[in-house]
């Protein structure tokens, strides 16, 4: 009988003693072991992504030749446009080359691109983060900005050896300086959690008395450059309302961030050239 | 049944011992119960008293506007980065171990005290916060370990600055480049600002830090109390509408542990900005009168006669507000000390006001008789009482002088002569009926109150001698001892210029004020009241004061130069008093430049007037009544 009843415990013994190592061992073996099961994990997201690409792939392939020369007259437009706005921006990069040059000022943090496929997505109560394919492999640094076509994404939070987890501009650990478009002050935006199927939103707080924005003047609020992570103008969401808090010296308000936040493919991570050296 | 028959077979030793387990369970219990329910409350208020924390946070003072509703003072956001020293706790005793380890190490002599070593480790982890800050927005930041063992001894529940008063781009850095789980807190809070920086500073006033916190009302009253330093008016607006500026206090209860480091919050309430002010004075006019008035020393008010709205106070020399907030550095106090601009000269400076007393003597002989429409003297440049010869300003004489004449070319020997008819009584009395011996009551603090009107009385008694027919002479031009200030010269030139004996100003706006009156009539004959008008009028039009002139605008002036002693020798006070338009007052003019040094020459006519002509014409530029130039 006693053996019996000391074989139903043997489960919780186990369990009890690894608990038991597990708070003594040293924190540097915590790391190497949470590290290492990350990355071993993470060629399973990989895959999983590739798989998607792959499956996307061929699902256009299966769409009709009308359609797809459709979409390649829409995309020869679009290209169109582009390189008209391609040599625009060479014109205005001369421009400012000319001035910094005419005023001795010192030259605006110049970026390289580094397009991410996203591996993973994480948005729920807990986390707010995405996992793209390139890590270290491509000498992505911590606390980089990254944005996509519609502004801003978030930033790189911990860069592993194939993969960087990217916290998304929703998560409440990222606090950026920001300003209303057309103002020089600069304001916080933080983030608030999102969950997966609603309209992603932040908060903007110590907003000057003087800011006036209503429902039907909606502002947009871009990053600020002042931070020196994120480059000046970059969207970061609309405010519609603003609240002014009793002691009067600020308002707060809420950020309507961009819903394809939620169905990012890509995202474009930016390597600062001068930390490059 | 069974165990009572048990008990009873009991031997009586182990009944002894059973009644006196059951007697020390009836006391254990009744203590229980003596505690637990009758003691309950007092000991759970108690238990409160040790646990929880109060944290009052004053509210953002109100805003101050001008007539225009242009904001004068409001309140800027300082930005701080702060830490929360129970936040830092645990890095503190791991400072501690490694200091304590470290000096295990050394010889017991060398080894300082658990004290210390505490001491040492809070300071090496506040430094390395402050080393980060600093790394960031580029500055090389200092702490003071006696700042730490301060705030970690009387405040530790409010936040420990790093550093103060941060520019909009640190703030933006430290907001993007400090994580947010860091226990770096960015902090705002708030101090006085100034947009128009010296514009009407004295006026206006300024704050200083206090820690007496209106706490009526507040929830936690019998907690212990840590408050946020607030600010009360000092000077000025600030001072005198204190209670209604001053901001209603938040507060914030926290649940503490033993060691008084914060737990957990149990209550919070936001506090609530002041109610804002909206004053007389016009700024666009008092930016004028200050340009004017430029670097030199002197005063200058302006009143609207109908509602007594205070348009205009300057005083110079001044200081820029902003310098004085949040608090007033050393430096900026020896500076402001030096100068001499702490005073409000308008308000506070007491002068003779020369020439432009004429008008209350010119009313006195009216009124009693001894000056009328004939009333002539020769003037030669000098006049003879006894054996002293009294002066005018001008050395080779006026001519003959009517009162018109007198006042339009300000000549002195007319009123030394008559004065000597009217006497000092009659004098003093006209002076004390337009209430130059009294304050005005202006709303604002500090207002002198020693001024002088002297009289044969008042010399008995403060100088212990008897009245001379010269002390009339010098009483009659506006010297000798007459002291007033540039505010109650105006009031009296707004009083006079209604027909009216007393001005009560005011600096509190009222959209729908009307036409006050004093119901104080001036009790001069049409005819009297006429006459020193005209030589007003004649003053401003090709006498004394002719530079005053605004096209299209009647206006009634009077100039005035007095002699006055200090330290550098006799240095002489220029005095301008005016009214417009004169069919239909509107504003009344004071204007008191003072020399500096004893070569200064200035005049009435040529100092002062020209101060006083761009806030005319400005005036009735913006009242419609000229077109601007």
């Amino acid at each position: 009988m006693p053996k019996e009843r000391n074989q139903k415990f043997k489960p919780l013994i186990l369990l009890g003693s690894v608990l038991l190592i597990w708070i003594i061992v040293p924190p540097f073996f915590k790391k190497f072991t949470e590290n290492f099961f990350y990355e071993f994990q993470a060629p399973a997201w990989i895959v999983g992504s590739f798989v998607r690409d792959v499956q996307k792939f061929w699902t256009g392939r299966l769409e009709s030749k009308r359609d797809l020369i459709e979409e390649g007259r829409d995309l020869a437009r679009l290209n169109a446009t582009l390189q008209y706005q391609v040599q625009e921006l060479e014109a205005y990069k001369a421009q400012i080359d000319r001035l910094e040059a005419l005023f001795n000022l010192p030259s605006l943090p110049t970026y390289q691109v580094e397009i991410g496929r996203i591996a993973r997505r994480d948005t729920n109560g807990w986390w707010q983060e995405i996992v793209v394919r390139k890590g270290k492999n491509f000498g992505i640094p911590e606390g980089a900005p990254v944005v996509f076509g519609g502004g801003v994404v978030g930033k790189v939070r911990e860069v592993k050896q194939t993969t960087t987890i990217i916290d998304l501009i929703t998560s409440p650990n990222i606090r950026l300086a920001a300003v209303f478009e057309g103002d020089k002050r600069p304001v916080l935006y933080q983030g608030t959690i999102s969950g997966p199927f609603v309209s992603p939103k932040g908060n903007v707080e110590k907003v000057p008395t003087d800011i006036q924005i209503s429902r039907d003047h909606p502002r947009r609020l871009v990053t600020s450059g002042l931070g020196g992570v994120f480059p000046p103008g970059l969207t970061i969401g609309w405010v519609r309302r603003l609240d002014a808090s009793s002691d009067g010296l600020f308002q707060s308000g809420v950020v309507e961030l961009s819903n394809d936040l939620n169905a990012l493919r890509e995202v474009a991570i930016l390597k600062s050239l001068e930390s490059d050296g | 049944m069974k165990i009572v028959e048990i008990f009873q077979n009991y031997n009586t030793r182990l009944r002894v011992v059973t009644y006196l387990l059951l007697v020390i369970l009836m006391v254990l219990t009744s203590g229980l119960i003596y505690r637990q329910l009758i003691k309950f409350s007092e000991y759970s208020e108690r238990g409160d008293r040790q646990t929880l924390r109060r944290i009052i946070i004053p509210g953002p003072r109100g805003n101050i506007y001008d007539r225009d509703g242009r904001l004068l003072v409001g309140n800027r956001v300082r930005y701080s980065a702060v830490v929360f020293l129970n936040e830092l706790r645990p890095d503190f005793r791991k400072e501690f171990r490694l200091l304590r380890d470290h000096y295990n190490s050394l010889p017991q002599d060398q080894s300082p005290g658990n004290g210390d070593i505490q001491i040492e480790a809070r300071l090496n982890v506040v430094e390395r916060y402050i080393d980060q800050v600093g790394q960031v927005i580029g500055r090389n930041l200092e702490i003071n370990s006696k700042d730490i063992e301060r705030h970690f001894g009387q405040q530790l529940l409010l936040p420990f600055p790093l550093i103060n008063d941060m520019e909009p781009e640190e703030y933006a850095l430290l907001l993007e480049q400090i994580p947010v789980q860091s226990p770096i807190q960015i902090y705002t809070t708030n101090a006085r600002y100034y947009p128009y920086g010296t514009l009407a500073a004295h006026t206006i006033g300024y704050v200083g830090n206090t820690q007496e916190v209106d706490t009526t009302n507040m929830p936690g009253d019998d907690l212990m109390t840590f408050k946020a330093r607030g600010y009360e008016g000092k000077t000025g607006l600030e001072k005198r509408f204190d209670s209604q500026l001053k901001g209603e206090s938040g507060v914030e209860i926290w649940v503490v542990d033993p060691s008084g480091f914060q737990f957990e919050p149990k209550d919070k309430k936001s506090p609530v900005q002041g109610k804002d002010l909206r004053i007389t004075l016009d700024s666009e006019l008092q930016d004028i009168a200050e340009m004017g008035l430029g670097d030199r020393v002197g005063a200058v008010v302006a009143l609207d006669t109908k509602r007594g709205d205070l348009l205009v106070m300057v005083s110079k020399p001044d200081y820029d507000l902003n310098d004085l907030s949040p608090f007033i550095p050393t430096r900026i106090a020896k500076d402001i000390n030096d100068r001499g601009a702490w005073m409000n000269r308008a308000l506070q400076g007491l002068y003779s006001p020369g020439s432009t007393f004429k008008v209350i003597t010119a009313m006195a002989g009216l009124r009693g008789g001894f000056i009328n429409g004939t009333s002539e003297t020769y003037c030669s440049g000098s006049f003879n009482i006894g054996s002293s010869l009294y002066r005018c300003w001008n050395p080779i004489g006026h001519g003959d002088v009517n009162l018109h004449e007198a006042i339009r070319m300000s000549c002195n020997v007319f009123f030394y002569k008559f004065s000597q008819d009217i006497g000092v009584d009659l004098i003093s009395a006209e002076a004390k009926r337009f209430h130059l011996h009294e304050p005005t009551g202006i709303e604002l603090p500090f207002e002198a109150t020693k001024m002088i009107v002297p009289s044969r009385e008042w010399k008995k008694e403060n100088r212990n001698q008897s009245w001379f027919p010269g002390n009339t002479a010098h009483l009659a031009i506006g010297q000798g001892f007459l002291r007033v200030t540039p505010l109650q010269m105006a009031c009296f030139t707004a009083a006079f210029s209604r027909k009216e004996t007393q001005f009560k100003p005011t600096v509190v706006f009222d959209p729908y004020r009307q036409t006050v009156t004093s119901r104080r009539d001036i009790g001069l004959p049409d005819g009297d009241y006429q006459r020193i008008l005209d030589g007003m009028e004649a003053a401003a039009t090709d006498g004394t004061a002719k530079m005053i002139k605004v096209p299209g605008v009647r206006i009634a002036a009077k100039t005035g130069t007095a002699q006055v002693q200090t330290p550098e020798g006799m240095t002489q006070l220029a005095w301008a008093i005016c009214f417009a338009p004169i069919e239909d007052p509107e504003i009344a003019i004071a204007v008191l430049v003072q020399g500096q040094r004893p070569d200064d020459a200035l005049g009435g006519g040529t100092t002062s007037v020209p101060i006083a002509q761009p806030v005319l014409q400005r005036f009735f530029e913006k009242m419609g009544h000229v077109a601007a130039r």
